[in-house]
C-alpha cells in the first residue's frame, strides 16, 4: 500500500482512544501523529535504512559505454547458479546514470516456460522515464540475451523489471522444497520492519519510558486506561494496521520475525499499487477519523456534534462510496481479465511495491 | 429551480457578470506578471479597486473578485509554465510541465490542466448545494484538531521523501550517508524555512505600511527568484512547441485526475495554510496517481479547486470560514451573506470558468509566441526586473534583504536535488505551532519575543 494509506490509517487507530482525542483537542497534544508516524514506519525503515545493509552476492554494474545484455544476463544466472548449489544466492542491478538527467534503460524477466533469464538494453531515458529517440542500440546481439540456467522458475509475480533510473532492484533466489528456485523480488523488504514483533518490541520500551515520565493527566476518572499506555498502545497498533494492510495484497510480510524466518505471500485481494484498493482505506481512515473526533468530543453535553445522524452520515459518507468504489474495482478487474484473455496470457496482478513504484513519487522536485 | 434562475437571470445581476469579465481580463494581466503570487499580486490591485469602494455595490466587487480568482487560477498556468512559477502549488506543477515543454508539448500541458481546472469547476458546482449541509458539521468535528491536522501534514511530507542517489558503493555505509544526504538537506531545508517563518511573523524588517505584503518577498525568494535564476543560467532553449489540435485522453483520466485534483484541491482549500501541492502530493498519493497526464490533469483541478474553493467557503451561509487571501481582503466589504449571494457566486464562477477556459488556448499562443521569438534567458531577465522592482516599492529595503536570504534558502532545492515542498515550511512550522499555542515559547527561545 501507498506510505499514505499507511499513515491516515494509523492516524485513525489513534484516534480510538478518547483520551488521545482530549489530549488532542484540550491540551494541544500532538499524540494522534503518533499513530501516522508508526504507521508509515514500517516502510520508512525498509527504504531508508534496510536496503542500505543488504548484502548481495552478486552486484551487476553495467558499463554504459559496453552495453552487453548477455553480460548482465550471465551476471544474474552467477546468482542462480549459486542459490542452485547453496540453496540461496541474490543479485542487485544497478542503474546506469549517463547525466544529470540521462539514464540508459534495461529490462529483466524470468521466462518460467523456457528457465531463461531474459535481459534487453533498452533507449536512453530521462528521469522521468520518457526515452529519447534513436538511442536504442542497433547490434541485437548486444541489445537481446537469453541465458538458460539449470532449474524451474518459480515467482509470484510475473513481471517485466524495467531498470531504469535512481536504485535498480535486487533479486533473491531460493531454492524450494519442490526443487523449483523462487525468485525472491526486493529481499530486504517486508522482513523485520513488517513484523508484530518489531512494533511489540518498540511499544514496549516506550511503555517502559511513559510509565516512568508521563503522569497522569487532568481528569482521570473519565478514561479506562492510564494515561502512560496511550504511547506504546498507539505505536503498536500504528504499526500493526500498516502489516494488516500489507497482507491483504500479494507481497505478504515477515510477520514474527525473528520466530519465522521467511515472508509470507498476502491474501492477494487487491495490488499495492491499485489506485481503488488504496483510496477504500485512506477513505475508511478518514470516515473514522472524523467519526471518533466527534464522538470523543469534549464536553459532549455542551459541544453539538458534527454528526447530527449517525445514519445518514454512514450511509451517505461511507456504504455509498464505497458501493462505487467496489463497482470500479470489479469491473476493472473484470476487464483486466477479459483483456488478458484476449491476449492469451494468464492474469497476474502485479504487487509494485518495490523501489521502482515508491520512488518515483508524484513529487516533481525529483525530476 | 425556478427561482435560481429568477436570481441568476435578473437583469438586476447583469452588471455582475460585467464585473466578472473585468476581473477575468484584470487576471490575464495579473498572470502576466512574472513569479508573483497571487494574492499578494490581487492584494495590490484591491487597493487601487478598493478606492472605487463607495461606487461598488459589495456584489460587484465580489463578482470582479471571482472574476479575478476564477481567471487567475486556470489562466496563471501559462505563464508559469512558460516563465516560472509564483508559489508553491505552481512550482508542484511547474516541473512537471517544465518536462513537457522541453519536449514540445507544453501547449498540451496547458489545455490538459485547463481542462482539469474546468472540470474541477463543474464538480465544485455541484457539490455547493451539498457543502451548505455537510461543511458546518465538518467545521464542527474539525475546529479543535486542526493545529495537530497540519502537524500530520509536517509529518507526512517530511517522511514521504525518499532516500536518493544510486546507492553503487560497496560499502553500505557510503550508500546510506548518499541517501540520506539528500534526506538530511531536506530536513534541515524545512527548519530553516520555519525558522524564516518565525521570523518574518513575529519581527518582520518588512514596513509597519507595507505589512499586508510581509510574505511577498518571501515567496518570491523561496519560489520564483530560483526558477528566474536557473533560468538565466540554464544553456538549454525552448523547443519549438507543437500547438496540438486535440488532446490525447479519455473518461478513465477525466474521473481519475478529476477525483484525485478535487480531493487534493478541497483539503487545501479547507485546512489553513495547506496549499495545493501539499494537497495535491497527499491525494496523488492517497488515489495511487502514476500516469503523467493524469498527474497534470489532476494538478488542474487540484490548485484551482484549492484557490477558488478558498474563497468559496467564505460564501457558505453561517460557515464563517475565512480560508486564503483573497476572502480576508474581501470580509471587511462584505456585511451579510445569504444563500441568494452563494448560488449568485455559483453562477459567477461557472460563466468565469468558461470565458478563462475559453481564452486560455489563445492565451496560451500568445506565451508561446514570445518565447519562441525571444531567448528564454531574456524572458527570464525581464521578469527579474519586474519582480525585484516591485518586491522594492511593495516592501522596503528590509523586503529586499528578507527576499535575498529567502533565495538562498529556495536554491538548496535546485543544488541539491531537495524536495521544493520543504520550503513550505516557511508557513507550516510556524502556523502549526502558534496554533498549538506554543508560538510563544518558540519566540522566546529564538529570543524573538
Amino acid at each position: 500500500m501507498k506510505g499514505f494509506t499507511h499513515f491516515i490509517s494509523g492516524i485513525a487507530v489513534a484516534t480510538f482512544f478518547q483520551q488521545a482525542i482530549h489530549m488532542a483537542s484540550q491540551e494541544s497534544s500532538f499524540i494522534l501523529c503518533l499513530g501516522g508516524l508508526f504507521g508509515i514506519l514500517p516502510d520508512t525503515l525498509d527504504f531508508k535504512l534496510a536496503k542500505y545493509f543488504y548484502k548481495s552476492d552478486v552486484e551487476i554494474k553495467p558499463d554504459p559505454n559496453k552495453l552487453d545484455a548477455r553480460e548482465i544476463a550471465n551476471g544474474i544466472a552467477q546468482a542462480v547458479n549459486k542459490a542452485i548449489e547453496t540453496g540461496k544466492g541474490s543479485v542487485q542491478l544497478h542503474t546506469m546514470q549517463l547525466a544529470s538527467n540521462r539514464w540508459r534503460s534495461y529490462q529483466l524477466r524470468f521466462d518460467t516456460k523456457t528457465s531463461e533469464i531474459c535481459v534487453d538494453i533498452g533507449p536512453e531515458v530521462d528521469t522521468g522515464q520518457i526515452p529519447f529517440d534513436g538511442t536504442e542500440l542497433t547490434d541485437p546481439e548486444k541489445a537481446h540475451a537469453r541465458v538458460k540456467v539449470n532449474c524451474e522458475f518459480y515467482q509470484q509475480f510475473d513481471k517485466v523489471s524495467n531498470i531504469a533510473i535512481m536504485t535498480g532492484p535486487c533479486f533473491e533466489f531460493e531454492k524450494r522444497a519442490d526443487g523449483k528456485m523462487e525468485i525472491v523480488f526486493l529481499p530486504w523488504h517486508r522482513q523485520w520492519s513488517h513484523s508484530f514483533t518489531l512494533g511489540m518490541l518498540i511499544a514496549f520500551i516506550v511503555g517502559l519510558i511513559s510509565y516512568f515520565c508521563v503522569p497522569e493527566g487532568p481528569n482521570p476518572e473519565l478514561y479506562t486506561l492510564p494515561r502512560w499506555t496511550l504511547y506504546p498502545l498507539i505505536i503498536l497498533f500504528g504499526s500493526m494496521v500498516h502489516i494488516i494492510e500489507d497482507s491483504t495484497g500479494f507481497m505478504g510480510n515477515n510477520l514474527f520475525y525473528p520466530f519465522t524466518k521467511k515472508r509470507t505471500n498476502g491474501l492477494g485481494f487487491m495490488s499495492a499499487s491499485e489506485g481503488i484498493p488504496n483510496f477504500f482505506f485512506v477513505w475508511t481512515a478518514t470516515i473514522l477519523i472524523l467519526f471518533n473526533l466527534d464522538r470523543f468530543r469534549w464536553a459532549p453535553e455542551i459541544t453539538p456534534p458534527g454528526i447530527t445522524s449517525q445514519f445518514s452520515f454512514w450511509f451517505w459518507f461511507y456504504v455509498v462510496p464505497v458501493a462505487i468504489m467496489l463497482y470500479f474495482f470489479l469491473k476493472g478487474k473484470k476487464e483486466k481479465e477479459l483483456k488478458a484473455k484476449e491476449e492469451g496470457r494468464e492474469n497476474k496482478t502485479v504487487d509494485f511495491d518495490g523501489p521502482q513504484a515508491v520512488e518515483s513519487e508524484t513529487d516533481a522536485s525529483i525530476i | 429551480m425556478d427561482q435560481l434562475l429568477d436570481i441568476l437571470l435578473h437583469p438586476e445581476y447583469l452588471n455582475l457578470f460585467y464585473f466578472c469579465i473585468i476581473g477575468i481580463l484584470a487576471s490575464a494581466i495579473i498572470s502576466f506578471l512574472p513569479a508573483l503570487h497571487i494574492y499578494n499580486v490581487i492584494g495590490i490591485f484591491m487597493l487601487f479597486v478598493l478606492k472605487f469602494e463607495a461606487t461598488m455595490a459589495p456584489m460587484e466587487l465580489i463578482a470582479l473578485s471571482i472574476g479575478m480568482i476564477v481567471g487567475y487560477s486556470i489562466l496563471n498556468t501559462v505563464p508559469a509554465t512558460y516563465f516560472g512559477p509564483g508559489d508553491e502549488s505552481m512550482s508542484y506543477y511547474v516541473l512537471p510541465s517544465a518536462d513537457w515543454v522541453n519536449k514540445g508539448r507544453g501547449y498540451e500541458g496547458v489545455i490538459l490542466t485547463g481542462i482539469g481546472a474546468l472540470t474541477g469547476i463543474i464538480v465544485l458546482a455541484i457539490c455547493a448545494p451539498l457543502f451548505i449541509y455537510f461543511l458546518p458539521g465538518l467545521k464542527a468535528i474539525t475546529a479543535p484538531h486542526m493545529f495537530w491536522i497540519i502537524g500530520a501534514v509536517i509529518v507526512y511530507s517530511i517522511m514521504s521523501e525518499w532516500p536518493k542517489g544510486l546507492s553503487q558503493s560497496p560499502d553500505c555505509w557510503t550508500n546510506f550517508k548518499e541517501g540520506w544526504y539528500y534526506l538530511g538537506i531536506g530536513f534541515l531545508l524545512f527548519l530553516a524555512s520555519g525558522l524564516l517563518g518565525f521570523i518574518v511573523m513575529s519581527k518582520t524588517l518588512v514596513p509597519v505600511q507595507f505589512a499586508f505584503q510581509s510574505i511577498t518577498p518571501v515567496f518570491v525568494g523561496l519560489f520564483a527568484m530560483p526558477w528566474l535564476i536557473t533560468n538565466v543560467i540554464n544553456i538549454g532553449k525552448v523547443p519549438h512547441q507543437h500547438e496540438a489540435e486535440s488532446v490525447e485522453m479519455d473518461w478513465n483520466l477525466v474521473v481519475r485526475g478529476t477525483f484525485g485534483g478535487f480531493l487534493g484541491g478541497f483539503f487545501a482549500a479547507f485546512v489553513p495554510i495547506v496549499t495545493a501541492g501539499v494537497g495535491g502530493l497527499m491525494a496523488g498519493h492517497a488515489t495511487a496517481q502514476r500516469d503523467g497526464r493524469l498527474f497534470v490533469m489532476s494538478y488542474g483541478t487540484c490548485k484551482t479547486i484549492y484557490y477558488v474553493g478558498s474563497f468559496l467557503l467564505f460564501f457558505i451561509p453561517g460557515l464563517s470560514l475565512t480560508r486564503g487571501g483573497l476572502a480576508c481582503i474581501i470580509n471587511p466589504v462584505v456585511s451579510v451573506l445569504t444563500i441568494k449571494e452563494y448560488f449568485v457566486f455559483i453562477g459567477l464562477m461557472l460563466f468565469a470558468a468558461g470565458i478563462s477556459f475559453l481564452l486560455l488556448m489563445p492565451f496560451t499562443k500568445l506565451c508561446i509566441r514570445i518565447v519562441e521569438t525571444i531567448p528564454f534567458q531574456w524572458v527570464s531577465i525581464v521578469a527579474m526586473i519586474i519582480v525585484i522592482p516591485a518586491v522594492y516599492a511593495c516592501t522596503g529595503w528590509g523586503g529586499m534583504f528578507i527576499m535575498a536570504v529567502a533565495t538562498g534558502l529556495g536554491l538548496i532545492p535546485v543544488l541539491f536535488q531537495a524536495r521544493r515542498m520543504n520550503l513550505m515550511g516557511v508557513l507550516l512550522l510556524p502556523v502549526c505551532l502558534n496554533m498549538a499555542g506554543y508560538g510563544n515559547v518558540i519566540l522566546k527561545f529564538l529570543g524573538l519575543l
